[in-house]
């Protein structure tokens, strides 16, 4: 124990202020993507008191279906058109892929149950996420599928513009597909705040969230609001995993597992059911992490990260962002 | 009360019933083992061949291509041979919970048709299963677990597997790590070396025999690790040196081994980066330029190679090589037990017989010829391992993407 | 746990429109009508598990369970027999926490691994001690239920899902702990890392060494019973009916002076020391322990026997034990019965499609199905390249059931290249879009679209489930689940419990 905190101390010495940097850049990075997977997980428990463990499972086949466009279209080492449209149509296609997906999971595995008791929902949502993950693993055979982002549009097995420095500090490059994911989850994220605080559909959303039966008393046709829901949940998976796909270049069935337990962490860590606490509480898992991988080593970072945040959750029982839960009579 | 103590009573009695049939049964146990040795088992037209691989669970991505060769194996062995092989499989689950390779072994032991296993995949997997198929008389030749001390023993380590029972169609660890170690400092010359494994046997064991190998040479090399689900390793590539000269990464999927590549250069590093026979994969690990791999010295112009590729629409695995060559020592074995035996044999007398298989460096497509028995000091590494020529080559990865060997 | 306000706790009946909701008085009114209506075996098999007392239950099971080895060789019995019991015990032990308490706890397998490594550390060559098993398995017991005492008071404070994720991380902690942290005591690595603690010793009572594999399972059996009765007397006590009422409604049972928070704790005592023993038999018919085994893989199956069996069921968690167990036993590859498994499937397929009212349906529908299948056939067979209809079955048992399969089912010649590559997905998604489109329809548009459906799930089954079978029985798990709980969302043995609004 003395030795590692030894350790610890040199290693933080020894990677300095740059290293420091680069730790907190990969964190930030890595944390928007399980904020937007933790978003969906938050929005589902708010609105059905539902754990839907499929919602990894649902990220990875986001990452699936970007990939996909990117051989339609040629694979990334020879695309039939120009970068920005061919990211855009994945982008498109991931997202709206994954959507229906969502929409036809709350229909077809939680919709029947809906009257049910608590626990049928969460068993049906395993058996969903176990139904993905092999059925992905049937269709492409247990391998790692590779996007090849780091050369997707430069010449020759060159790294493309993704991975030009767009600024440094320090003399650390922070990269385009750094700052696109980090840029393209904050609007995300900008637009589904506007969305719940601002527009008729959030309002109902906030409703059946407070009061299932009493929403549709007012008139809410709450299957339709579960439905938008599940689809806007799923739209933020599927965007989540294209931006891992650029980002980190593989794709593969069993993503969706540590992924979706991390995003899920940080949901709840943030207070499940909050918005905003779902995104900040997913950059802190990514920046924990990181720390932990950078200064303390790879063996230890899972240690790390569960142990911060079992005592985080025993000091604070109802997250970042939760509000004290009023047990009813 | 009264309710209670019946059912007690009944309960007591219920098991007393019991352990005496628990007696009963330890008293047969032992002469049935040995019965499923010698049991005289018919070899007609087909003959059937266990192998234990993952086919589910987190190390799937390395079963599918050990599964592909040894199917291939079959399918060239069925077009040449009268004596037709049948593959039956058993999914392992390596590493996922619970494994299951100590219940494959059960459903292998208690199949009536079958005379050999190819497998099982990981060294732990072989440790935990190798008593049961010892039990059932079985021979395990696998294609994967690479522990030294599966087969040799060395002082203060007993050997992990019962003589005779297990063989190995891959050289193991201790080969690996000394050819890996002394690459990097006698002709790479590298003073600056950082290991990185991925946190299961395969990859630790090896790491382990390089750094100690490296120690040996005087060159200390730095420590990491990855687990095999993580696949943004920006944080670990922040956390090596920046005097770097060389990254030695013994992971077991090349998918994570270039996308490590890609965010190491992204990083503006520019330390080489040596993997081992589970990267060595050049459809997909290519640090063009910059890396080197440890791998079977296969011959890339065998016919038999191109025709795989061809029917398998994807650059060779070379990971599953061995276990084609396991399948077909398997196979050998058998149809020579069963000529000796005019079309009955037993699974003792296979077993007798894998170790006198030969196969040539053609036949066997590792580079290398396949023999147990060679009594050579300078290369022998103990009863089950390969003697002869076995041992690694070491590849450069040009700057077009191809594998050339260097060592 | 407490219900979420605005989650209308009342079941549906599933698929009978005419009944009326569960818990309404005239649901209540009709209970007898209900059981009225069972008919012939089914009702005497009804009434006669009903009226049985609990002992005679407990007889029968045990009576079962003997005859297993008598049928069953070595390989088989330890797969079909040891591996299902030892499920059953384990999910014995979480439906104290999660049937009996009401505490949704994630981290029960840790308590299972925890007592696994115990018996590792205390009956192995790893350090040298070879102890008897009447002394290692109160030791694993007391170790698991101390870590059970620990995380439970820990996380007495939380309350449902907060407790899940809590305990969760415990598990991710432990699998990181035994997998990579390893750390080093006396010269040797203390859970030996990814490459487990292998040579374990066999369980040994006062020098009694249980061996071979029947002598484990009479073992097991008889652990089984055991904590199966004492489950039993335990859920009849006092302490039972506070373990409802906590369930129900914490806060109202803390007002009645329930000793809520030592409820708890018993609770999770109680589990950790049950999966504790398990650990130590799992580990001695293991002979080894290895680092993945306890990871959450093993708790979604445990899960899914209590849910199935019906939780708080005791019985019902025996059943969902066998259920669960002995199908994916069927199912997975290496029990190599190929037509068992080709029936098991379309015979379930049949046997849902039979049970549709009226009875001419069902056959129509099959009818149909087997004219569709020979109609599309000779039309690919006629107009298509020739590689399409020449695939041959795999596994198939024998030659007519071959002959008979390739005649009707649509297989295209297996190659990777030609224009087939894309084939298997399609189908598979062609599928699971036409279940889907199944589902949304009814009357007689939905029998129209089940033909055809029926006919594409056979060339799936053949084309690429068949083929893949490890992967396939995971996925029939996960679709198995889902239709379970639409269907039966309670589990089979349990009671539809009325939630209160």
């Amino acid at each position: 124990m003395h030795l590692l905190l030894f350790n610890i101390i040199d290693q933080i010495r020894s990677l300095g202020w740059g290293g420091a940097f680069e730790l907190l850049r990969n964190g930030i990075v890595l944390g928007s993507l399980y904020s937007l997977i933790a978003l969906g997980y938050t929005m589902i428990y708010g609105i059905l008191k539902l754990l839907n463990f499929a919602h990894g499972d649902v990220y990875m086949v986001g990452a699936f279906l970007g990939f996909g466009v990117l051989t339609a279209f040629g694979g990334a080492l020879n695309p039939g058109i120009g970068l920005v449209p061919l990211i855009i149509i994945m982008f498109a296609v991931a997202m709206l892929g994954s959507g229906v997906l969502g929409v036809g999971i709350e229909r077809f595995a939680y919709r029947p149950l809906r009257n049910a008791p608590r626990i049928a929902p969460l068993i049906a949502a395993l058996g969903v996420s176990f139904f993905l993950e092999n059925s992905a693993q049937l269709m492409t055979n247990g391998f790692q599928y590779n996007y090849d982002a780091f050369q997707l549009g430069g010449k020759n097995g060159n790294f493309g513009p993704l991975f030009d420095p767009v600024f440094t500090v320090a003399g650390n490059p922070v990269t385009v597909v750094q700052v696109l994911v980090v840029g393209s989850a904050v609007t995300l994220m900008a637009a589904l705040i506007f969305l719940v605080s601002r527009t008729r559909l959030g309002k109902a959303m906030r409703a059946t969230a407070f009061d299932q039966e009493a929403a549709s008393m007012m008139g809410i046709d709450t299957d339709r609001v579960i439905s938008s829901t599940f689809f806007i949940a799923s739209v933020l998976a599927g965007a989540a995993g294209v931006m891992y796909g650029l980002y980190i270049g593989t794709t593969f069935y069993f993503m969706g597992f540590l992924a979706g337990l991390k995003a899920f962490t940080a949901a709840v860590v943030g207070g499940i059911g909050s918005i905003v606490g779902a995104m900040v509480a997913g950059v802190l898992v990514g920046l924990i992490e990181s720390y932990a991988i950078g200064y303390v080593g790879g063996q230890w970072s899972d240690i790390v990260v569960f142990g911060i945040l079992i005592l985080f959750m025993i000091v604070r029982p109802t997250g970042l962002f939760g509000a004290q839960a009023i047990q009813k009579v | 009360m009264l309710k209670k103590v019946g059912a007690v009573a009944a309960f007591a009695a219920l098991a007393s019933v019991l352990v005496a049939t628990t007696a009963w049964g330890s008293a047969k146990a032992p002469a049935r083992a040995s019965a499923a040795a010698a049991k005289t088992i018919k070899c007609g037209k087909t003959v059937t061949i266990g192998i234990a691989y993952p086919a589910t669970g987190p190390a799937a991505s390395l079963g599918a291509p050990q599964f592909d060769w040894a199917s291939y194996a079959k399918k060239r062995w069925n077009k040449s041979h009268k004596l037709k092989i049948k593959l039956v499989v058993g999914d392992t689950k390596l590493g996922d919970s619970p494994g299951l390779a100590v219940p494959v072994a059960h459903s292998f032991g208690s199949n009536g048709k079958m005379l050999a296993v190819v497998g099982p995949a990981g060294s732990q997997e072989v440790q935990d299963s190798i008593g049961i198929y010892k039990k059932a008389g079985l021979v395990a030749v696998s294609g994967s677990a690479t522990r030294i001390f599966l087969t040799r023993a060395k002082t203060g380590n007993p050997r992990e597997t019962p003589k005779g029972y297990f063989f190995r169609t891959v050289p193991n660890d201790g080969q690996q790590g000394d050819a890996v170690a002394s690459w990097i400092h006698n002709k790479l010359k590298f003073k600056h070396v950082y290991i990185i494994d991925d946190e299961e046997a395969y990859s630790q064991g090896l790491a382990n025999q390089v750094a100690a190998d490296l120690a040996k040479f005087g060159v200390t090399a730095g420590r990491n690790h990855i687990s095999q689900q993580q696949q943004d390793f920006s944080s670990v590539v922040t956390a090596i040196p920046a005097n770097t000269q060389l990254v030695y990464i013994p992971w077991q999927l090349p998918g994570q081994a270039q996308t490590f590549y890609n965010q190491l250069h992204a990083a503006g590093r520019h330390a080489k980066i040596m993997g081992s026979d589970g990267t060595d994969a050049p459809g997909t690990f290519q640090p063009n330029g910059n890396g080197y791999v440890s791998g079977f010295p296969v011959d890339f112009t065998s016919s038999v190679l191109k025709s795989f590729m061809k029917a398998h629409n994807h650059q060779p695995e070379t990971f599953g090589i061995p276990s084609y060559t396991a399948t077909l020592v398997a196979a050998t074995a058998i149809s020579k037990a069963c000529k000796a035996g005019h079309g009955k044999t037993t699974r003792a007398a296979v077993r007798k017989r894998v170790p006198k298989v030969k196969l040539s460096a053609k036949a066997g497509l590792l580079g290398f010829g396949i023999q147990f028995l060679n009594k050579n000091k300078a290369t022998y590494q103990g009863p089950g391992d390969m003697g002869g020529t076995a041992n690694f080559a070491i590849y450069q990865i040009t700057s077009g993407g191809s594998y050339k060997r260097v060592g | 746990m407490s219900e979420a306000p605005g989650t209308p706790g009342v079941t549906p009946p599933p698929g009978d429109p005419t009944e009326s909701r569960i818990g309404v008085d005239s649901w209540v009114a009709q209970a007898e009508g209900r059981r009225a209506r069972r008919r012939g075996p089914a009702r005497l098999l009804a009434r006669g598990w009903e009226w049985s007392p609990d002992p005679v239950k407990l007889l029968l099971f045990v009576g079962l369970a003997s005859t297993l080895p008598f049928w069953l060789n070595e390989g088989d019995l330890f797969n079909f027999g040891l591996f299902t019991l030892l499920y059953v015990a384990l999910a014995l032990g979480l439906n104290v926490v999660v049937g009996f308490a009401g505490l949704l706890d994630l981290g029960y397998v840790a308590f299972f691994g925890i007592g696994a490594y115990t018996y590792a550390l205390l009956s192995s060559s790893h350090y040298g001690i070879h102890w008897p098993a009447e002394a290692t398995i109160p030791i694993s017991m007391a170790v698991a239920a101390l870590a059970g005492l620990i995380l439970g008071s820990a996380s007495r404070r939380l309350l449902g899902d907060y407790l899940a994720i809590v305990t969760l991380f415990f598990l991710q902690a432990f699998a990181a702990f035994t997998n990579t942290a390893n750390p080093t005591v006396h010269g040797v690595g203390l859970t030996g890392g990814p490459n487990g603690i292998a040579n374990l010793d066999p369980l040994t009572f006062f020098g009694y060494k249980l061996n071979s594999t029947k002598q484990q399972y009479f073992f097991l059996v008889i652990v089984v019973a055991v904590v199966a009765a004492a489950l039993h007397f335990i859920n009849q006590s006092r302490t039972g009916r506070a373990f409802r009422a906590l369930r129900e409604d914490p806060l109202a049972a803390e007002v009645m002076s329930i000793p809520v928070n030592r409820l708890k704790l018993l609770a999770f005592v109680l589990g950790a020391a049950i999966a504790g023993l398990c650990g130590t038999i799992f580990a001695a018919s293991f002979t080894a322990v290895t680092a993945g085994s306890f990871g959450v893989p093993l708790l979604i199956l445990l899960y899914a026997i209590i849910i199935l069996g019906g939780l708080g069921s005791i019985a019902g968690v025996i059943l969902g034990g066998f259920v669960i167990n002995i199908s994916s036993q069927f199912l997975a590859p290496q029990n190599d019965h190929p037509d068992v498994k080709r029936w098991l499937f379309y015979g379930t397929i049949v046997l849902i499609v039979a049970l549709m009212k009226p009875w001419y349906r069902a056959v129509l529908v099959l009818a149909a199905t087997i004219a569709f299948g020979y109609a599309v056939h000779a039309i690919v067979s006629a107009t298509t390249v020739a590689t399409w209809t020449t695939g041959a079955p795999v596994a198939a048992g024998s030659r007519s059931i071959r002959d008979g399969i390739q005649g009707w089912v649509v297989m295209p010649h297996a190659t990777a290249t030609g224009p087939h590559v894309n084939f298997n997905t399609c189908l598979y998604i062609g599928l699971v879009v036409a279940a889907v489109t199944v589902r949304s329809l009814s009357g007689w548009w939905r029998l129209a679209a089940l033909v055809p459906t029926l006919y594409l799930t056979a060339m799936v089954w053949e084309n690429i489930l068949a083929q893949n079978p490890s992967v396939t029985a995971l996925i029939l798990f996960g679709a198995m689940l889902i239709a379970l709980m639409t269907v039966r969302p309670q589990g089979l043995l349990g009671t539809a419990r009325v939630e209160i609004v």
